[in-house]
């Protein structure tokens, strides 16, 4: 009699959407569409070792060294948990650690520094309701000079400029959003774009490809130009972000399967176009 | 003159039957025919893919396309993973994108290879109904299917 009253409350009960909902009033609902959006989960969960979900401990490859993603669950000892929201938006913000140590940037806040507050707030309120792992973070294996912390503050005066990133007033909201989306959150132009000899992304041909991106895989040029995306129709682009099929029918392999699996192929329909129509807008570079 | 007629047809049958069962054994393929073949064969899913995609992306076709080309998909899920993926055709042999890796994780690979036939019949299933929704979803959940083995074991092509 019990089970079946239970049962039967459990089919009253509503289920609980589990996936982001980026209009949701609820901040960890929200965070977690700004979470999938910006792609964390990939970087800071050692998937192939086993690890638990973003306790980092994930290897990247990079011409510099190879960089250990740390923890970031509410663990207190070994993840962020006792990070506060101030903590947590400067790290995003201006590439700073708790103890105000600057960050090495293969955590991209070259591009999360362009986020706005309140995806910023939302974000931590979700990796806050996550569970805790005590997994202790790796120190990175970096070749000198990148491994100097004490160079940072140099490459971050060279490289990063502090956002959030305003709206052009003079460009529809779709456009603006999907600007939002390929320059913040997604930071595509992280792997997307040539990087100089110190690892700053090349502004001049941002998103026009790295022939040396992460894992030393060639990473393409996402402008309209004849290498990039000319021949691509604007479903094209919506097609390779929601399920990774490329115009020939292929499907993506390597780190961009990773990138749609976790991250684009969550995001709205309406999202995802806005990608695409931003991509469409940029001038081309060969 | 019509059973001297039927005998030498049957005598020339009968050679012929055992020259195909006795004939020497076709030279094997080099790796480069072996890689030749699977990008052949890979090329039969992009091909219908492709048709499918067209269609949802309203960019031309028809659903009876759809459905020729989901059954094209079906029949390329059928290949034997095996032979399809023999040993000595990992990259660089001959262009091959397939990692090496690969071969390091065999019965992975082989699971994900065989966990493309289940969504390539809901892929057939849904063509016939000939609803976008639903096609969309099967080729969403196919597309999971191909992408699995190519996150883990191929090259990328850029």
């Amino acid at each position: 009699m019990r089970a079946a009253v239970l049962l039967l409350l459990g089919l009253l009960t509503p289920v609980a959407a589990r996936a982001g909902d980026p209009a949701s009033p609820d901040p960890v609902r929200r965070g977690e569409y700004v979470f999938d959006a910006a792609g964390c989960l990939g970087c800071h969960t050692n998937e192939k070792g086993g690890g638990a979900p973003l306790a980092g401990g994930r290897p990247l490859k990079t011409p510099f060294g190879t960089f250990y993603s740390p923890n970031i669950t509410p663990d207190p000892v070994h993840g962020i948990g006792r990070w506060t929201d101030a903590d947590f938006a400067r790290a995003l913000r201006s590439g700073h650690g708790r103890e105000g140590e600057p960050l090495f940037p293969a955590f991209p806040y070259t591009s999360y520094t362009r986020m706005s507050d309140r995806d910023v707030a939302d974000l931590k309120a979700y990796l806050s309701s996550r569970p805790a792992s005590p997994a202790a973070n790796r120190p990175h294996d970096l070749s000198a000079p990148f491994g100097w912390r004490f160079l940072l503050p140099v490459w971050q005066t060279l490289y990063l400029e502090e956002g959030p990133l305003k709206d052009d007033p003079a460009r529809p909201a779709e456009w603006n959003r999907g600007r939002y989306l390929v320059e913040a959150l997604g930071h595509c132009g992280e792997c997307h774009s040539p990087r100089g000899w110190m690892g700053g992304v090349d502004s001049a041909r941002a998103l026009a490809g790295n022939p040396q991106g992460p894992e030393g895989d060639k990473v393409p040029n996402l402008r309209p130009g004849p290498k990039g995306l000319a021949d691509w129709s604007q479903g094209d682009v919506e097609a390779a972000l929601e399920m990774g099929m490329l115009p020939d029918g292929d499907f993506v392999g390597g780190s961009m399967a990773e990138v749609v699996r976790n991250s684009t192929s969550k995001l709205t329909p309406a999202d995802r176009r806005a990608i695409a129509v931003y991509l469409k807008s940029l001038p081309s570079v060969p | 003159m019509i059973h001297r007629t039927l005998h030498a047809v049957f005598a020339v049958a009968v050679s012929a039957g055992l020259f195909l069962a006795f004939a020497p054994a076709a030279p094997a393929a080099t790796p480069e025919e072996l890689v030749k073949a699977r990008q052949q064969h890979m090329k039969k899913f992009g091909g219908g893919m492709q048709t499918i995609g067209k269609f949802l992306k309203g960019e031309g076709g028809t659903v009876e396309d759809v459905q020729k080309a989901a059954a094209q998909i079906d029949e390329a899920a059928k290949g034997d993973f095996t032979a399809l993926f023999p040993p000595g055709t990992a990259a660089p042999v001959a262009e091959s994108a397939a990692k090496p890796e690969l071969w390091q994780n065999l019965p992975k690979a082989q699971q994900q290879w065989v966990d493309v036939k289940p969504a390539a019949d809901k892929l057939v299933t849904a063509a016939m109904t000939g609803e976008k929704a639903q096609i969309a979803q099967a080729q969403q959940a196919a597309g999971k299917a191909c992408a699995a083995c190519h996150e883990d074991f191929r090259i990328k092509k850029n």
